[in-house]
């Protein structure tokens, strides 16, 4: 389950993060269908993401003499991983609950709280994840690993981003 | 951009960069060496390095990149503004003033314009949401044509009922009978801000809003994270900043109002939250002709509570 969950969390995360990199670029007023692209199209690189990682840690674990006794570590790593970003999760998502109430109040104040902040000290939420995950199992293969994950999760706006300077996302 | 930017005083970059004539309201050339002299002085060199870098021609600025630049920045700040439900705001603001103005038999079409509206975001806003009636014109003007032309092609693409005009809001053919306007406030001082009040004084306005930012000690650190982590342009960044570090205290904006324009009956809304002590983003001027004002106020309800008033 933990990689499963690990993969939920992943694919929620690339897809706020395509709605970041898709917002203050387009001033129409009505804007759903552009959100709505701009959500699947992170959702799904963020898919190349989880695949890239996917690979390599198949082609590390078929390698490996004890793959077994690997995969455990690498749960464990995953495992430690969770308590950090679940607990960001679920207080992300009860806000986006909050905010569904239609006052200008409540909506203004969960992003002065909550959005605004958590945006800000994303990048080292996702740090601190990694280092209390690989400290579960240190070796060379899961700090390699969660080197890689660090880095295809903060580095994925900017991917993101490329692409549309290269015109190849509008 | 730097935490520092919350220190800063002087004119945001997007007031240094551009200069109209305010009687032709034709654009005047803007030497860079004059914008980058005037940062030196005023030792911000963060406005520094970001106006190093836009083009020139002759020692000009270069008109096209500014626009670019301003249109990009506006886009961005429409982005924050649509988080912080801005249009929405305005209109629960101006719903009970416009009952109250017809309950008072205010001649139609009720004619809103909104100064310096830039790319026109609240203007078109409210014409998509169609909250205000039928009965309703809307108008923005600016001095800034890229500005403005940027503002009528989003709105054409939505089809949506409001106009834009390269003007000067106290002088159109049709005048207002509502001026509102948003983050405009701070760009005036002292006696220019007094200027801009006492144009409201004219026969056929019957009330203005000015949203602007709600000057607190929280107020700079809270806008300069927002625009670090919602904005990409640095002049968005450095501007939206210094806003909040310059925006007027609500009691000398009141003060100001009062004596500028005293045939209004004038107050300031969205000073706390939910009756505590906490500030809001943005508070409001609002002025309204005494006849129209007790219905102005029954019409709020119990919201002035909630709002936070300094009268």
């Amino acid at each position: 389950m933990i990689p499963v969950f690990l993969w939920l969390l992943a694919t929620i995360d690339s897809a706020f993060i395509g709605y970041r990199e898709a917002a203050g670029r387009n001033a129409l007023i009505d804007k759903r269908a552009y959100y709505r692209h701009a959500l699947i199209r992170g959702a799904l690189v963020g898919q190349v993401a989880v695949l890239i990682v996917g690979v390599i840690t198949a082609i590390v674990l078929v390698n490996s003499d004890d793959a077994g006794a690997l995969f455990s570590k690498l749960e464990a790593v995953g495992a430690r991983m969770l308590t950090v970003y679940v607990p960001y999760a679920v207080i992300l998502l009860i806000t986006f609950l909050i905010r569904a109430v239609p006052s200008v109040d409540i909506r203004s104040i969960t992003s002065t709280v909550i959005f605004g902040p958590f945006t800000l000290i994303r990048p080292v939420v996702v740090l601190a994840g990694a280092v209390w995950g690989v400290v579960a199992a240190p070796s060379a293969i899961t700090i390699a690993l969660t080197v890689l994950i660090v880095c295809l999760m903060l580095g994925l706006g900017g991917a993101l981003s490329w692409l549309r300077s290269r015109g190849l996302i509008s | 951009m730097s935490l520092s930017t919350i220190t800063r005083h002087g004119p945001e970059i997007s007031d240094a960069i551009v200069s109209f004539d305010p009687i032709t309201l034709q654009r005047k050339p803007v030497k860079k060496a004059d914008v980058l002299v005037q940062f030196k002085e005023l030792r911000n060199h963060e406005a520094v390095r970001i106006v190093e870098q836009m083009p020139e021609q002759d020692g000009v600025l270069d008109p096209a990149a500014v626009d670019k630049i301003l249109i990009t920045s506006h886009c961005e700040m429409q982005r924050m503004s649509e988080e912080f439900q801005h249009g929405k705001r305005v209109a629960e603001l101006l719903k009970p003033i416009l009952n109250a103005l017809r309950d008072g038999g205010v001649k139609n079409p009720i004619r809103i314009v909104d100064i310096g509206c830039g790319t026109g975001f609240v203007i078109r806003w409210l014409a998509a949401s169609g909250s205000l009636g039928d009965d309703v014109k809307l108008m923005g003007v600016d001095f800034n044509v890229a500005l403005l032309n940027e503002a009528q092609r989003l709105a054409t693409i939505e089809n949506l009922r409001c106009k834009f005009e390269v003007a000067n809001a106290f002088r159109l053919d049709e005048p207002a009978t509502v001026f509102i306007s948003t983050g405009i406030l701070h760009h005036f001082r002292d006696e220019d801000l007094s200027y801009l009040l006492q144009q409201h004084c004219r026969a056929e306005t019957c009330a203005f809003v000015h949203f602007d930012f709600h000057s607190s000690p929280m107020a700079p650190l809270g806008s300069w994270l927002f625009h670090a982590v919602r904005m990409r342009e640095p002049l968005a960044k450095h501007d939206g900043v210094l806003s909040a570090v310059r925006a007027h205290k609500s009691r000398y904006l009141l003060d100001v109002t009062r004596r500028a324009a005293p045939e209004f009956v004038s107050a300031i809304y969205g000073t706390r939250l939910w009756r505590m002590p906490i500030p809001r983003v943005f508070h409001s001027l609002v002025g309204i002709r005494p006849k129209y004002h007790e219905a102005f106020l029954r019409n709020m309800g119990t919201r002035i509570a909630s709002l936070g008033k300094i009268e």
